[in-house]
């Protein structure tokens, strides 16, 4: 699955991401690698996603998101994010 | 050369970097543009312990790679020789991601300082970060501050001072520690000295082999460009991905035995989120900030408008009474009072509006309020083809469209920013406000409101028609994605609030300053002088000659007088000044005032100028071509003439054609009644 189709309150971990060499080094400085953990924050039907990761808040974009393979972690408390 | 010590700041966006280098800076602050390029570069002096130092911010970044112009020029900066000590700011309360940047400035080999910002914050959640340990395990020193409180500044500097000094001593050389700040493992290490080794062979008077080694290895594309070398051979192990990896794998270890309590609370800005970027209220909640900040601007703006008015009547009678006194030529007089002192009038009066405008909408940009913006428009913008973060300069462009068009150096995509650069001028500035109120009072009495607010949709509206069907920019016509941050809501602090303000304003009154100075004076000689020398009868001034060619053209539109055509042509000087001239052309004073506005129905009437024309004329000068400054912001923003020149060209024929089509539609419908 991929990051789009995440559900606001769960955490997901980065497996793969998919997208342009420039978009990877974006993602890359603001810590998204494969084995982070992403909590979804909010989600409107076809549009951008707050995400959180280590402690960011990022608006990213439908198509990006699209771009990111994950694997569920299920409901978690922040405490257990690393 | 004298002994300065030079001192960079680095970091990335919303850390405070700003606030921290105002505090030192001051007033003192120089803004100017990295050479060749759009981008803002701050410089200021600073003194410390009688030592002089030079301080430049950077942009934010990041990180050091270089996809962005940004990180590109922040590079280069540290990697010449001025540069004596990077104060790296961090946001302490986000310190995991801050550190990624901190991690490629050590590797750079030029000392680095790691300002622990925010401190106040990370205080009041209940984190605490043992700075020692950070600084042992980074190898850096590590000064903790919090700029808004102004602590630990001194402490800073002091650092900054002497790490600066220490390095000049010690004249260990430019890269004075070539040692990565990243213990990398034994396959990566061992790749990257051997990649070293080629780049000192190939090359022998590289100084810092590590930190380019390491880019190489990272396929940086710069590095890779300026320094060729044969790294196939390593390439098949997925090394680049490895050293990304290594460094956060550092990263994280550090966050867990120095960060105690991390974060279990950052309630008050998810809560606050819960309202503002709510799927459903997201939207309504910004139309009634937006529709707030509009009250604010036009209300309270137009309260204090009231009392700069009476001021300027009476410096402008003072004026004309003392130089009467003083039996100046009457030519003269005229000049000060009904050329230069009417022209600038006429824009100052409106300071107090731009005023409030500009300070809502700091307080929303320092507040954080702004990157959710982004976030609740992208989906609406995305119908034009535009992300998100296309919108704030279409605000921005409410108050002024000089700053708007700048804003859109945010957007990477440069087939958005020209989208946008073309799209902005369409929303109504501030000067054109003069007009509006002047002619819907003058001819709508109690609809006057609602004619001015009329021309701010019909903008709106022009706006996003530009944005939606102007195909430009290159093939890779893909609408550019939403990345941003949200960064945490925190009350604005009042002097960057201050100093953004006080820089937009500066901008502007140079503007009345200088243009509209400039086209009053150059006004008035056209309407006092006509071919035959100096003449009292405006009818045979210049003015009158250019006017009565142009205005057949505009008959269509209703606007087929010589008067009115020249009032619009001195707009493209800068918009205000279409009132003054019309108080010119039409011989009234203090055209604004009630009397004043009498005296214009009358004229206008007399003419066969009726409210139709009126609102005509509101259109006209909503879409005509935008004021000189804005166009050469255009140019400097796009780099290109052809792209003015289409701005110019969209603006020209779209306000005939619907000025036109309106005054033609409203004559036939009045022609049934």
């Amino acid at each position: 699955m991929t990051l789009a189709d995440g559900i606001p309150g769960n955490t997901y971990k980065i497996k793969d991401i998919y997208l342009d060499k420039n978009v990877k080094r974006r993602l890359e400085a603001l810590g998204m690698i494969r084995g982070t953990s992403v909590k979804i924050l909010t989600c409107k039907r076809k549009s951008a996603i707050v995400i959180k990761v280590r402690g960011t808040r990022l608006a990213i974009g439908r198509k990006f998101a699209e771009g990111i393979n994950t694997e569920d972690l299920g409901n978690t408390a922040e405490r257990v994010i690393k | 050369m004298e002994n300065i010590i030079n001192v960079a700041f680095i970091g990335n966006p919303n850390c405070g970097k700003t606030t921290l280098f105002n505090a030192y800076t001051g007033a003192g602050l120089k803004v100017a543009n990295w050479p060749g390029v759009t981008i803002e570069k701050k410089e200021g002096d600073f003194e410390f312990d009688g030592q002089k130092m030079k301080l430049v911010d950077l942009p934010g970044i990041y990180s050091l790679t270089s996809y962005t112009m940004e990180e590109r020029l922040s590079r280069e900066y540290i990697l010449q020789n001025d540069v004596d000590v990077i104060i790296d700011v961090a946001d302490a309360s986000s310190l995991e991601r801050n550190l990624y940047l901190t991690v490629q400035l050590i590797e750079i080999g030029k000392p680095v300082i790691l300002a622990l910002n925010m401190m106040d914050i990370v205080k009041a959640r209940g984190m605490s970060i043992n700075t020692k340990k950070l600084s042992q395990m980074l190898g850096i020193p590590v000064i903790p501050i919090s700029a808004r409180k102004r602590t630990g500044l001194d402490e800073l500097m002091r650092c900054a001072y002497s790490t600066a000094k220490a390095g000049k001593d010690n004249n260990a050389g430019l890269y004075g520690n070539y040692d990565i700040a990243v213990k990398y493992d034994r396959n990566t290490k061992a790749a990257t000295e051997s990649v070293a080794a080629m780049i000192k062979e190939k090359y022998p008077d590289t100084l810092n082999t590590g930190w380019i080694a390491v880019k190489i290895l990272e396929r940086d594309d710069e590095i890779c460009g300026k320094y060729n070398i044969d790294t196939d051979a390593m390439s098949e192990n997925g090394i680049e991905t490895e050293i990304i990896n290594q460094r956060y794998g550092l990263i994280e270890k550090i966050i867990t035995e120095v960060l105690v309590n991390k974060d279990k609370k950052s309630h008050m800005t998810d809560k606050i989120d819960s309202v503002l970027i709510h799927p459903v209220l997201g939207i309504p909640v910004f139309m009634a900030v937006m529709a707030f900040v509009f009250f604010l601007t036009f209300t309270v703006g137009d309260f204090l408008r009231a009392y700069f008015e009476s001021v300027f009547e009476y410096i402008s009678n003072t004026v004309a009474d003392f130089l009467l006194s003083m039996n100046v030529n009457e030519t003269v007089r005229s000049l000060a009072v009904d050329g230069i002192i009417a022209g600038v009038d006429a824009v100052l009066t409106f300071l107090p509006n731009i005023f409030i405008l500009f300070l809502a909408l700091a307080f929303l940009e320092d507040s954080g309020y702004m990157a959710r913006v982004a976030y609740i428009m992208d989906s609406f913008m995305s119908k034009l083809g535009l992300s998100g973060k296309a919108f704030i300069p279409m605000i921005l462009g409410f108050g002024c469209s000089v700053p708007a068009v700048m804003a859109t150096r945010t957007l990477e995509n440069k087939s958005d920013k020209i989208k946008t650069i073309l799209a902005v001028p369409f929303m109504s500035c501030s000067a054109r406000l003069p007009i509006y109120v002047l002619l819907s009072e003058t001819f709508f009495a109690r609809n006057a409101m609602l004619a001015a607010y009329s021309m701010y949709i019909v903008g709106i509206a022009m706006s996003v028609a530009v944005a939606k069907f102007v195909n430009v920019g290159g093939k890779n016509n893909r609408r550019s994605q939403l990345l941003i941050e949200l960064p945490e809501y925190k009350l604005p602090d009042a002097h960057t609030v201050f100093i953004y303000v006080w820089e937009k304003l500066k901008d502007y009154i140079t503007k009345a300053g200088t243009t509209i100075f400039v086209a009053s004076v150059v006004l008035w000689l056209l309407l006092n002088f006509g071919p035959h020398g100096i003449t009292p009868y405006i009818e045979q001034s210049y003015a009158a000659y250019i006017g009565k060619f142009i205005a057949p053209l505009l008959a269509p539109a209703g606007l087929g007088y010589w008067q009115i055509a020249v009032a619009l042509i001195s707009g493209i000087a800068a918009k205000e000044v279409v009132v003054s001239s019309l108080g010119v052309l039409f011989g009234i004073g203090n055209i604004l005032s009630a009397e004043g506005m009498c005296s214009l129905a009358d004229s206008l009437s007399a003419l066969g100028f009726t409210s139709v024309n009126a609102y005509s004329m509101m259109l006209f000068c909503l879409l005509y071509v935008p004021c000189m400054a804005t166009v050469a912001t255009i140019k400097k923003e796009t780099g290109s003439l052809g792209y003015t020149w289409l701005s110019v060209c969209i603006h020209i024929i779209s306000a005939w054609s619907i000025s036109t089509l309106f005054f033609c539609c409203a004559r036939l419908i009045a022609g049934f009644f």
